[in-house]
């Protein structure tokens, strides 16, 4: 029965995916999404029967190969992550029915329907995928039709580069997962994700070459730059799935390898949570300083990222403390937190293409006032903003107050060490909890409210209905899943104790419209509307208002050390002893620390020794002959070496 | 639910709204005595409040429902957190109301909306205030933070009614780490409540002003209901300070004798803090904004030095 759901589900994608491929007509593409549509409605039955009923379907293998099957497996851990891509999907697919008719041509608009599904099935059967080969070949889709998703606006120069820098990433990530599984099927002599019971030194190489295989998918610091740039080159329905679903799948990939280490060691958890804590902080305090809302929603994204490899890193800690209960309330926070993640990022990434779409800009400090001209859509903002600052009683705070319940635990670990380790960690995770509140306010503030910085902002209207229903889904399951986080964790299973939010919830809502109501009834005198105070000037204009960058200037002065400014010159000259000035500019920016410290000097030489090799490549077929014989001649000596 | 916390939660804040103007003035009066002035009367802020209630509320054209919605708000979460802090008795505790870090969190929900509501009306200094409670509110998180841990560690427990059980009917503090997390409670409370050397509660000067510059387009009802909230909240912060340090006669039974005993001694005890804080802010000027970090990190030296204490003893 199960099994019928799951093939259902596939099935409606790959028609989803060949539809708009066969007919260019907007009621193909609308059927397209439909589809996908369908699709999340058979996971969520699918995944939500697994987790409930913890009976796991089982698929026939499909041999293809000699000692190399095809084979679909869904354990509690898949099914949470399909329950998460189920999530997602249908806010996504119902604000890209009216978001996609906005693209530049019938041919485009056709595509992106046709990758959306497509990129959705890469996704779902990654998570599904129950040995490594189909692991990888799934991922590879996945990233392929994410990146052609990114370069869906092939024309601007930006995007251009975007795409090819999303495209160097991706395949590093891949490389090193290759790297990594190749040697844990040297290791077992098998491609299946079984239960890995070696030791740790020789389980360390796969460790680290899946951690960062993973961790670039996921956009860990220091592999987060493609983020920024894919971000907003992609449109906003296919960030919507892309930060909130295929970070995640990174994710699962690395839990679905570390849930299966029976002996992990120390080093591995210091390693996740020094990694994820910096990516945390790092991300939070670039985003605070970003004027593009989808490159500072990026950021954001690399920050949440961040707090589940924290949660990660100590479930890996308290295993190997042997305090079972606090692993089990880590391991529970992070992956909420990813479901979390994903409900409300994607809810942020709609809203803002709905604000983008609306005011033809990205910057943040062109917008103002939309709370008055778009009321709905900042609603929905207004919910992901409470969501992702993480604030009682929506789902982001259910999250990470799982968390924090760990880390105050956590004392308990009987290494002096580790626990100031632990103190250092506890104090950034609360650093970049207050600080996305900052940026959150300063984001919604700015963004929605007080008066319209720019005409572009002034004239914004109201998006169409579908785009509207699109991220009330996500929304609406933000608020349900803060209030009922206590009921959602005993049903998926994990008896923790933990604040019943929808308490909380009630006895604020109760409060709240009791005073209200008090207050009304003994009102005597109406409201009044009066200018704003503007210190003597009849009328203030909105270039007197708190702008973007005039709210995060306290943070970015207190993390000076972190935004370094770095001044370039240029400078040509007539003659050879530089005296005679011809032309030059001077530009004082941002300092890009990890592009240049870190990806620019490989690529240099990467590019240096390219060089060098393209000379071989003479273009005469004698040479390539030559060649070949002396590959064969070399390959003899080295066989015959050995055997 | 049982029945103590039923009664708990009629008392409790009841007490916490009736008491807390009162100390707001009380600090007032110790800083005019310091300063060779009168001062208010002590019920001053009692007399303001009833004024403001009677007056109508003045919006800005360009304000939307936050700043409307903000007032109703934050008095809600302050009566919420008001049940987390026990005052008058110690209950059983129910359905995790007093989990710390919940308490922690909705005082930055309070934040929050007050930020936004300081955005709204597009004035200037509204931005400027929301800027600057922002970034200090950042800054001073991993203090908290680590300070509520240390005391969550020190009296093993995350709820503050069972951590306040602990310590109920003891004079003194049950461990000598616990001064040292009182420290870093004292100064998280200057902090929260915006009082020097973070911030000057009587000043209207456009340099120094963070929470006073949030509030400035607020009038009326609203406003009165935004200054309760704050004396909430000063209140609720020197009650986690006063049960910590000086839990004496802090009462665990519902006792009609007790539970007045109780909340007397802790209307003296609150007094007393109150004295403490006025001549605290008569002794210090200002610190610069930028040199407030420095401040925290006193803070944050205390109580990570109670962890450890308590990791290695």
């Amino acid at each position: 029965m199960l099994e019928v759901l799951m093939y259902g589900a596939i099935a409606a994608l790959i028609s989803g995916t060949v539809l708009p491929l066969l007919y260019r007509s907007k009621n193909t593409r609308k059927a397209s999404f439909g589809l996908s549509l369908i699709s999340s409605v058979l996971l969520l039955g699918f995944a939500g029967a697994i987790l409930y009923t913890g009976k796991e379907p089982v698929f026939p293998a499909i041999r293809y190969l000699p000692g190399l099957d095809f084979t679909l497996a869904a354990d509690r851990l898949a099914a949470g992550f399909i329950l998460l891509i189920a999530a997602v999907v249908p806010g996504v697919s119902i604000y890209s029915i009216e978001y996609v008719e906005h693209a530049k041509s019938e041919a485009r608009k056709n595509l992106q329907a046709a990758l959306t599904n497509l990129f959705i099935l890469a996704m779902l059967m990654v998570v599904l995928a129950g040995n490594m080969v189909g692991f990888l070949i799934f991922w590879e889709i996945m990233s392929l039709s994410s990146l052609l998703l990114v370069l869906h606006d092939y024309s601007s120069e930006e995007n251009k580069k975007a795409g090819f820098f999303y495209f160097v990433m991706t395949n590093i990530s891949t490389a090193f997962l290759f790297l990594g599984f190749i040697i844990l099927f040297r290791l077992t002599g098998s491609a299946e994700f079984g239960p890995l019971e070696y030791s740790a030194s020789e389980l360390a190489l796969p460790f680290l070459f899946l951690f960062i295989g993973f961790g670039v998918k996921a956009g860990l610091v220091p592999f987060h730059k493609w983020l920024p740039y894919a971000h907003p080159a992609a449109p906003s329905s296919v960030s919507a799935l892309m930060s909130g679903v295929m970070l995640k799948v990174a994710v699962y990939g690395f839990l679905r390898f570390l849930l299966s280490v029976s002996t992990p060691e120390l080093w591995w958890g210091v390693l996740i949570i020094t990694a994820g804590s910096l990516s945390a902080l790092f991300g939070v305090i670039y985003a605070l300083k970003e004027n593009d809302i989808k490159r500072l929603l990026a950021y954001s994204s690399i920050e949440n990222i961040g707090i589940i490899f924290t949660g990660i890193g100590l479930y890996v800690i308290f295993r190997v403390e042997g305090l079972e209960s606090l692993a089990l309330l880590s391991l529970a926070g992070s992956c909420f937190h990813a479901f979390n993640h994903a409900l409300f990022k994607s809810l942020l990434f709609l809203c803002a293409g709905s604000i983008v779409h609306a005011t033809g800009t990205r910057k943040i400090e062109a917008f103002g006032g939309l709370v008055k001209s778009m009321p709905a859509t900042s609603a929905l903002f207004m919910v992901g903003s409470v969501s992702i600052a993480a604030l009682p009683p929506t789902n982001g705070f259910a999250g990470e107050l799982l968390l924090y319940q760990a880390f105050f635990q956590s004392f308990a670990v009987t290494n002096p060490l580790l626990t100031v380790f632990l103190i250092i960690a506890l104090s950034s995770f609360a650093l970049t909890g207050a600080l996305a509140a900052a940026l959150f306010v300063k984001l919604f503030g700015i963004t929605c409210l007080a008066m319209p910085r720019s005409e572009k902002s002034s004239l914004a209207k109201e998006v169409p209905k579908h785009m509207l229903i699109g991220p009330a889904i996500p929304a609406a399951l933000c608020i349900l899943g803060g209030l009922f986080s206590k009921q959602l964790l005993s049903l998926a299973g994990w008896e923790i104790e933990f604040p019943d939010l929808l308490l909380l919830g009630l006895l604020l809502g109760l409060i709240y419209a009791a005073l209200f109501l008090i207050i009304r009834s003994k009102e005597t005198s109406p409201a009044r509307i009066s200018e704003t105070w503007g210190c003597g000037i009849p009328t203030l204009a909105p270039y007197m208002e708190y702008s973007s960058a005039g709210f995060s200037e306290p943070l970015v002065m207190i993390f000076k050390n972190i935004y370094r400014t770095k001044i370039v010159h240029r400078a040509e000259y007539f003659d050879r002893q530089e005296s005679l000035f011809r032309n030059g500019n001077v530009e004082i920016r941002l300092l890009r620390f990890f592009e240049e410290y870190l990806y620019i000097p490989p690529a240099r030489a990467i590019e240096s020794f390219s060089k060098y090799v393209s000379k071989l490549q003479n273009g005469k077929l004698d040479s390539y002959v030559l060649y070949a014989f002396l590959a064969v001649i070399v390959l003899i000596i080295a066989t015959g070496g050995f055997v | 639910m049982n029945i103590s916390f039923l009664l708990f939660a009629l008392l409790n804040p009841l007490f916490a709204l009736l008491a807390a103007p009162l100390y707001m003035a009380l600090i007032r009066k110790v800083k005019a005595y310091a300063q060779g002035r009168r001062g208010p009367k002590l019920f001053q802020v009692y007399y303001d409040l009833r004024k403001l209630m009677q007056k109508e509320a003045v919006y800005s054209p360009t304000s939307s429902w936050i700043m409307r919605f903000t007032p109703y708000l934050n008095l809600s979460t302050l009566l919420v957190c008001s049940l987390f802090v026990p005052l008058v008795f110690v209950p059983e505790p129910a359905g995790g109301l007093g989990n710390i870090i919940v308490f922690l969190y909705l005082l930055a929900l309070e934040r929050f909306f007050t930020a936004l509501g300081g955005l709204d009306a597009g004035s200037a200094f509204g931005g400027m205030g929301s800027s600057r409670s922002m970034s200090l509110a950042a800054v001073i998180e991993p203090t908290m933070v680590i300070s509520f841990a240390a005391l969550a560690f020190v009296l093993k427990s995350l709820n503050l009614h069972q951590m306040f059980a602990l310590t109920a009917g003891t004079v003194l503090p049950i461990s000598p780490t616990l001064v040292l997390v009182s420290i870093s409670l004292f100064i998280i409370l200057i902090v929260e409540t915006g009082r020097l050397p973070v911030d000057n509660p009587a000043t209207h000067l456009e340099l120094t002003m963070i929470n006073e510059a949030m509030i400035l387009e607020q009038t009326g009802k609203n406003l009165a209901l935004l200054e309760l909230a704050h004396a909430l909240k000063q209140f609720l912060l020197m009650g986690i300070l006063i049960n910590t340090i000086l839990p004496v006669g802090l009462s665990t039974e519902i006792d009609a004798g007790k539970i007045a005993v109780s909340a007397l001694l802790f209307l003296l005890k609150a007094g007393l803090l109150a004295i403490i804080i006025g001549l605290f802010e008569s002794a210090l000027a200002k610190m610069r904004l930028f040199r407030l970090p420095a401040f925290y990190v006193m803070a944050f030296f205390f109580s990570a030095l109670t962890i450890l204490i308590e990791v290695f003893a």
